[in-house]
């Protein structure tokens, strides 16, 4: 299901969620760490990795909560002022787990407000990207993986822009040649 | 074809934009004899003292170099047509004025190469930055109204440069409001909502397959 080459689809799979076990399942107890026998119980709260937890509630073993990054406050922080929520700091996945997470759970109110978040922060985004020259890590600290791609496409092609504008060598020095040789100790020279 | 610095973007660096303006033709000045040249692209000259004919800016400004010519600006490139594209620019918000289509490049080329040909060169050269300017402007204005129905966005008459700069930002941007705005994304309205508005997105969902 994930895109076998992208190393953000992978890295997203990783993401810890919070399920609720509808069955008992013996033999898994390392799933669960407060467990004291090898098993879950039924009715368990246990942190899953998103694949795990995925292939889990197809088998119809698990149900999953909503994780906390599309909470009720979360939510209002979002509508009280977008640009200023670190979304970075809740997940770096943040669009990306919702649009998986969102087949799996009964609380569909996560698209529009993903859609909504993402709106509100693109006009920042926009703003902020095509005019900054140099490197602001108090902004984009703020981003999720999306949006700093989005920020870096922008500003990166901004930047390479006024470095042509203002001219400078067209020869580039390759990077290998700035590189300073290892010194060959003696001793390995003598043993050759 | 795609930008050969990087191709997981495939995006051109400003240096290839420039490369791809240098086939453009502007008229040249020779001071110098010399028989046609036959090239790939075309054939040049022949080339006769004082007589103007027409060479791509790569040969104009090999020959700048070696003093062989002088280069006739454009027509474009006058102190009084650029205050009268910037006029125009600056009178209308959402359209661009006609300029030529590798005119950031060309411009720096000549005011590099061929500085002592062109007429009021500082004021041209200021009056072109000018220009950019309010174009630019104008092209961050268009993208701030991106939005999930957005399909596609209309660009006439943006130049080379410029559509090059928005590029990877624009792609990104629509296919990240696509992706929000996809009807697996937002369900609820289409069922809730009144009908105007089911077949008011109606078209959208036709183009998916169910």
């Amino acid at each position: 299901m994930g895109i076998y080459y992208d190393i953000d689809d992978i890295l997203l799979e990783e993401e810890p969620i919070s399920v609720l076990f509808q069955t008992g399942a013996s033999g898994v107890g390392l799933l669960d760490p407060g467990s004291e026998t090898n098993s879950v119980e039924r009715s368990a709260k246990v942190t899953l990795p998103f694949w795990l937890a995925n292939e889990l509630f197809l088998r119809r073993a698990v149900s999953i909560n909503v994780p906390a990054c599309f909470s009720s406050e979360t939510r209002k922080e979002i509508q009280a002022d977008a640009a200023c929520v670190d979304l970075k700091f809740r997940s770096p996945y943040f669009y990306e787990l919702g649009c998986k997470i969102l087949p799996l759970v009964t609380d569909k109110s996560i698209g529009p407000f993903l859609q909504y978040a993402f709106t509100s922060r693109y006009t920042e985004i926009l703003s902020k990207s095509h005019n900054i020259t140099g490197a602001n890590p108090k902004f984009s600290s703020k981003l999720t993986k999306e949006e700093s791609h989005l920020f870096e496409a922008a500003r990166s092609s901004m930047i390479s822009f006024k470095k042509w504008r203002v001219g400078g060598s067209r020869l580039e020095k390759a990077s290998i040649l700035g590189r300073k040789r290892k010194p060959t100790t003696p001793t390995e020279s003598s043993t050759l | 074809m795609a930008g050969q610095s990087d191709p997981h973007l495939s995006i051109f660096t400003p240096a290839e934009v420039e490369f791809l303006a240098e086939d453009e033709l502007v008229e040249i000045v020779p001071n110098i004899r010399m028989d046609a040249l036959n090239m790939i692209c075309g054939d040049f000259g022949p080339f006769f003292p004082q007589i103007s004919t027409k060479v791509p800016i790569w040969l104009a400004v090999a020959l700048k170099k070696r003093g062989k010519c002088s280069v006739r600006p454009p027509e474009w490139m006058s102190v009084e047509r650029l205050t009268h594209v910037l006029e125009a620019e600056r009178e209308s918000p959402r359209e661009f004025q006609p300029l030529p289509f590798h005119y950031i490049e060309l411009s720096k080329l000549l005011f590099e190469k061929a500085h002592d040909d062109i007429p009021d060169i500082y004021m041209v050269r200021s009056l072109i930055e000018d220009i950019r300017d309010v174009r630019f402007h104008k092209v961050e204005m268009g993208l701030e109204k991106i939005s999930g129905r957005t399909h596609a966005v209309k660009l006439k008459n943006l130049s080379a440069m410029e559509v090059n700069i928005v590029r990877p930002f624009m792609v990104r941007a629509l296919q990240a409001f696509y992706k929000h705005g996809s009807p697996e994304m937002i369900p609820q309205p289409e069922l809730t909502v009144s009908r105007t508005q089911v077949l008011d997105r109606g078209p959208r969902r036709d183009l998916r397959p169910r």
